[in-house]
């Protein structure tokens, strides 16, 4: 009879699978410890996305403020990774791949609301992105742009959000009255733009300025117009960190600051860092600085009201299962002037 | 257990490679992993499905893909086949055509999106051509080794009975003889155009489609979702595979069936 063997194998596949389960199963965090009994931390993991309103990151890197500013907490080695969106980027996070992640606050809610253990604690910047039509059409106001496609970043993300919801709220109904197109990253929707197979995008800088200085469309609506102090990008940090280390925190949180100040007050050599760092053009970047009504404002206390916004009209677009609250989403005890 | 001609039916090793692997993914799942971001459980998919049917959008899905698919190997047979032949016929076809070939092969579907938003923009054309690329060397490929494989023999027959022109030679002598590898590149081919149908619907090309919908979950870390169109994608591949072999076996190679097993 054959069924023993079979049943020996499969039991011995079992516990193969179980061992090999077992050994790749990573740690949840957010379990251990508690501040001065918690292991040091030695390396500090961030993410960031190659857009202007992330500047202060690209800069506190290049410089090694970071690893400088963190040494005396004991880290002694301080990574970055770029990512194209955030829906990538919390994917990471919620992996424990990275520790500390600059993006755009629409991400982090259906990270969260998916079991993600992190806080929001500053922001990054508000404003800061554009519509840009291209060439040929002509804009007079949100109306002219029935029948139009759009093409931005996929659900979930910040632009697809303050998008659909200032096409709502003029009126025009997404998906009928306006195509959205949710595209993987900022380079496919300039390359429909610039291919004219899309009449319009809308991308954070220094995205709009890149067409417009090569000719493919014109910035026509600033983000601020759609919703106004809207907030962008924010600086999110896992939830262990936070319990175990709030001294980091308060550090990275310091040190991004310091970066803002710096840039705030070195523009031209903040764009040639940034430029330097993404491969993008110099001209571009300073373009795009002098054209974006972004602001770097690190104070959460000011965002928390849009991104409660979100998180409703995300809720209600069922994007996420359930409404998050002030306490699901922010730490707001360690942000300091 | 023995069928009634004789044979041996394993099917209920197949059956039971199927539940081990529900135990072994339920136990996972629930009991080492505990955390259904990392390792959805088979009860958190099965109930992510029922609420996609609820929302009644797989059946969309599912049509958008096929629309997509149908597009994608419809055109790598089109233009597949015949340059497969031209090369494995003529000697000529074959110097002009093979380092085109060679040179285009290993680019990879993921690397045409620029192109296919340029050239065909966000339309299923769009996802049609990233399929087609996938799709259409395995054809050419396969085509190629089996006509170049025809025995000379047939040829010298078929000549002799008549089939004087390259045409009806074609026709009538080799192409029946390189249709079983003709066949197994197609099978390749339908495999590797849908996986790439996940890279099609990456870009915008539609608001629905089982790729589509699977980045969409994944945006929003729903990954009960994704692995429901994750299961959804490997089914109908399968569907697709069994349904061409048989409709293959059942038409054209009624006389190769069950010559070795």
């Amino acid at each position: 009879m054959k069924f023993p063997k079979i049943g020996a194998a499969a039991l011995l596949a079992l516990a193969l699978v179980l061992v090999i389960v077992a050994a790749g199963c990573t740690q949840q965090s957010g379990t251990a410890g508690s501040p001065g009994t918690a292991a040091p931390v030695k390396d500090i993991r961030i993410g960031y996305q190659p857009s202007t309103h992330q500047m202060a990151e690209i800069t506190a890197m290049n410089k090694g403020w970071y690893a400088q500013d963190l040494a005396q907490y004991g880290v002694t080695n301080v990574t970055d990774t770029v990512f194209p969106t955030g829906a990538p980027e919390m994917q990471a996070m919620l992996a424990n791949q990275i520790d500390v992640a600059y993006v755009g606050a629409a991400p982090v809610l259906s990270a969260i609301s998916t079991g993600l253990d992190a806080k929001i604690v500053a922001g990054v910047n508000t404003q800061g992105s554009d519509l840009v039509i291209r060439n040929g059409l002509t804009y007079s106001g949100p109306q002219s742009l029935k029948g139009l496609t759009i093409a931005t970043f996929p659900a979930g993300t910040i632009q697809d959000t303050v998008l659909r919801n200032w096409l709502s709220k003029n009126n025009l109904t997404p998906g009928t009255d306006v195509t959205i197109k949710g595209m993987s990253s900022a380079g496919d929707a300039a390359t429909a733009l610039t291919a004219g197979k899309v009449d319009a995008v809308f991308l954070p800088t220094p995205n709009p300025s890149v067409i417009v200085n090569q000719g493919a469309g014109k910035i026509v609506v600033h983000s601020g117009e759609m919703y106004p102090n809207h907030t962008c990008c924010v600086l999110v940090v896992s939830g262990k960190l936070i319990r175990e280390h709030p001294e980091i925190v308060k550090q990275i949180i310091q040190t991004n600051n310091k970066a803002v100040a710096w840039n705030e007050a070195n523009l031209n050599e903040a764009a040639a860092i940034y430029a330097n760092k993404t491969g993008a053009k110099l001209t571009d970047v300073q373009a795009s600085l002098q054209e974006w009504d972004g602001n770097w404002a690190s104070d959460p206390n000011i965002i928390v009201q849009p991104v409660l916004d979100y998180a409703a009209f995300q809720y209600q677009n069922g994007y996420i299962k359930k409404n998050l609250t002030e306490a699901d989403l922010f730490d707001l005890t360690l942000y300091q002037k | 257990m023995v069928t009634e001609n004789g044979k041996n039916n394993y099917r209920w090793l197949g059956l039971c490679a199927l539940l081990l692997v529900l135990i072994v993914w339920e136990i996972a799942a629930v009991i080492i992993v505990a955390n259904p971001f990392i390792l959805p459980s088979p009860p958190d998919v099965f109930l992510a499905f029922i609420g996609l049917i609820e929302k009644g959008r797989l059946l969309l899905d599912f049509e958008v893909s096929m629309e997509h698919f149908i597009i994608g190997i419809g055109a790598a047979l089109v233009v597949g086949i015949p340059i497969g032949i031209a090369m494995g016929w003529s000697r000529k076809f074959d110097a002009f055509l093979d380092p085109v070939v060679e040179l285009l092969r290993p680019i990879p579907p993921l690397a045409w999106i620029p192109f296919a938003i340029i050239w065909f923009g966000l339309t299923a054309s769009s996802a049609g051509f990233v399929i087609f690329i996938g799709a259409v060397f395995p054809i050419v490929i396969n085509t190629y080794s089996g006509f170049r494989s025809v025995p000379k023999i047939y040829v010298e027959a078929g000549r002799m009975l008549g089939c004087t022109k390259n045409l009806s030679l074609i026709r009538h002598v080799a192409f029946p003889a390189a249709l079983p590898s003709i066949a197994s590149g197609i099978r390749i081919a339908t495999g590797v155009g849908w996986m790439c149908l996940v890279a099609a619907e990456l870009f915008g090309v539609s608001n629905n489609g089982l790729g589509m919908a699977l980045w969409f979950y994944y945006d929003l870390h729903q990954m009960d979702s994704v692995v429901v169109y994750m299961l959804l994608l490997g089914f109908i591949g399968l569907v697709i595979d069994m349904g061409f072999r048989h409709y293959m076996n059942r038409h054209f190679l009624r006389w190769q069936v069950k010559e070795v097993a």
